[in-house]
């Protein structure tokens, strides 16, 4: 009998715990969370913000999946500090829990510039949890305008959500394009086109310096001098992960915790996993955080795996991302603008059905691709990227109409399954 | 539990599967009165041409499904007794991560209504409906062939 203590209650988490009972049934679990909230879809919250998505629908794991597999869920509760040396955790309540295996999956939060003068001030928000998405929410019936700071995925979710809601959005982005962490300038025209004919407004090339008001927000002071009126601001300047909980402990840091093939932090029994996690990204071959949904579920399922006795390595993580706005679907996969040294990329494009298809191969290997428009087979992409497949031979086909799984199906490892013959 | 295999050496490239597949998750069940539906009833089946063969491309129902862990709804789940992954319609958001994560490009996305089309197996029927429309036998449906059962 072990005591497994996880910190996190998001995908990492859930996923570790699942992986753990798969083989362990017998062990304590407990799973702290600093949220109000059993596990949900965070990645939901947007659309509920939209009022696209019920509440009762951003659940992830339902109440009774903690009593099934008898984990203690401590909720509200927040972890101050990890004693490696002890094995002990010691919350910001003073309590202690000792542990015999620990998986901090703490996540990240929304970064606040403080070089903007007033990003402190109450009607700043991020859009990072449920609470966020419910204060915002009651702000919405005495807002006209929203600002929002930062043309990424989250700024960009958040203008879309207010735009449902009929509220007038104002994305300010220090880029020239949106998206600039994920697609290219080309395929950012078109999704910039998208979102301003369904009437955001965009502004490239801005700062914002200053937040105005005195109690309420009156304005936002942009770099070259001028103000936009506004009551609210969303602030979409990427995440950072939450790692004070580790600091001056000897567990290795860089940007997040760094981790090993088995997703141990350079603590044996301290493991780590999702937002908070650096480990190896496939495309880039370097440490790195993907802050991604999918990937913090891949890295939970091998760190409980390998926290219940397995020996499971960590393949690595690479950029992936789907959203859709408007009708319009956006996949970026890895390596997404054109790099130093040898790289060949590969392009369709239909300007008048807004698609654009672009893949990059270093080496005749796929190692990055945008698809805006027609998003069909991108798993197809995704499996050549991760399995580093020599594409040599299917170079002609990888854009063509007719391409998919068949193509691929001699160049990858795994034995065919279902196409047969004579198995009758 | 059955399983849906293909003799790809049969397979024509008819598509007859393919429209068998529509006229089954079609509202009304036939054919003409189909395609008046509002929601252009989607094939959950493509046939594929690729070195002189013809693959028929559905969900294969993955036991480690890649589909249902990036899922960021929960609105798909894999099902261990009927070993399939069950699609939520009402959880759903349209986000298209089953479309990207699925390495056998076998859920496509029906962009109009925001929901991707996957294979159901044609659900509590005895015999999904691609099965019955194929003229050359080329699809098989039959139990689980026992020595590829853990490797999926």
């Amino acid at each position: 009998m072990k005591q497994f203590v996880i910190i996190g209650n998001s995908a990492a988490g859930i996923a570790a715990v699942e992986a753990i009972r798969k083989v362990d049934k017998a062990s304590k679990i407990t799973v702290i969370s600093d949220e109000d909230y059993p596990s949900y879809c965070r990645c939901l919250i947007s659309y509920y913000l939209a009022g696209e998505v019920k509440e009762e629908k951003l659940s992830y794991r339902l109440e009774a999946f903690y009593k099934e597999n008898n984990i203690e869920l401590l909720l509200n509760k927040k972890v101050n500090r990890v004693d490696p040396k002890k094995n002990r955790i010691i919350c910001e309540d003073k309590s202690q829990l000792g542990y015999d295996s620990l998986l901090i999956a703490t996540g990240a939060s929304p970064k606040f510039p403080e070089s903007v003068k007033g990003i402190k001030k109450e009607g700043v928000f991020g859009l990072r949890t449920i609470k966020d998405a419910k204060e915002i929410e009651t702000l919405l019936p005495l807002t006209k305008t929203v600002c929002v700071l930062g043309g990424g995925l989250i700024g960009l979710k958040a203008a879309y959500a207010l735009r449902k809601r009929n509220i007038e959005v104002k994305v300010i982005i220090k880029s020239k394009q949106v998206l600039s962490q994920m697609l290219d300038a080309e395929s950012a025209g078109i999704v910039a086109r998208r979102l301003e004919e369904n009437g955001i407004d965009l502004i490239f090339g801005e700062d914002v310096t200053e937040i105005i008001g005195e109690g309420d927000i009156k304005a936002v002071k942009l770099a070259s001098g001028k103000a936009l009126g506004t009551t609210l601001v969303v602030v979409g300047k990427g995440v950072e992960p939450n790692i004070g909980l580790v600091k001056d402990t000897e567990i290795k840091l860089n940007e997040g915790i760094i981790a090993n093939g088995l997703l141990q932090s350079s603590i044996p029994n301290i493991y780590t996993a999702g937002d908070a996690c650096e480990s190896l990204d496939l495309t880039l071959g370097k440490l790195s955080i993907n802050a991604l949904w999918p990937v913090a579920i891949e890295q939970g399922k091998v760190a409980g795996s390998n926290m219940a006795g397995g020996d499971i390595n960590y393949q690595g993580s690479l950029a992936m991302n789907s959203i859709e706005f408007f009708g319009l679907p956006i996949i970026s996969l890895g390596v997404y603008k054109h790099q130093e040294g040898g790289c060949e990329e590969l392009k369709s494009s239909d300007a008048k059905a807004n698609i654009y298809k672009k893949l990059i191969l270093r080496n005749n290997c796929l190692i990055g691709a945008i698809l805006v428009g027609d998003i069909r087979s991108s798993g197809v992409f995704l499996k050549l990227i991760r399995e580093r497949v020599n594409v040599s031979s299917i170079k002609d086909s990888l854009l063509g109409e007719n391409f998919g799984f068949p193509d691929i199906m001699d160049l990858i490892k795994d034995k065919e399954q279902i196409y047969v013959e004579n198995c009758s | 539990m059955k399983q849906l295999y293909y003799d790809v050496k049969k397979c024509l490239a008819c598509k007859s599967c393919e429209i068998a597949c529509s006229i089954a998750h079609s509202l009304t069940g036939e054919l003409f009165k189909m395609l008046g539906e509002e929601a252009l009833s989607l094939p959950r089946k493509k046939v594929l041409f690729c070195s002189n063969k013809n693959y028929p491309v559905s969900c294969r129902h993955c036991k480690e499904p890649k589909c249902v862990d990036a899922c960021m709804a929960a609105a798909l789940v894999y099902d261990k007794e009927k070993g399939m992954v069950l699609h939520d319609e009402g959880r759903c958001v349209g986000c298209w991560m089953c479309v990207m994560a699925c390495p056998y490009g076998a859920i496509r996305p029906n962009i109009k209504i925001k929901m991707p089309v996957r294979c159901d197996k044609c659900k509590d029927k005895d015999e999904p409906a691609c099965v019955k429309a194929c003229p050359t036998g080329a699809i098989i449906w039959r139990e689980e062939i026992e020595t590829v059962r853990n490797h999926r």
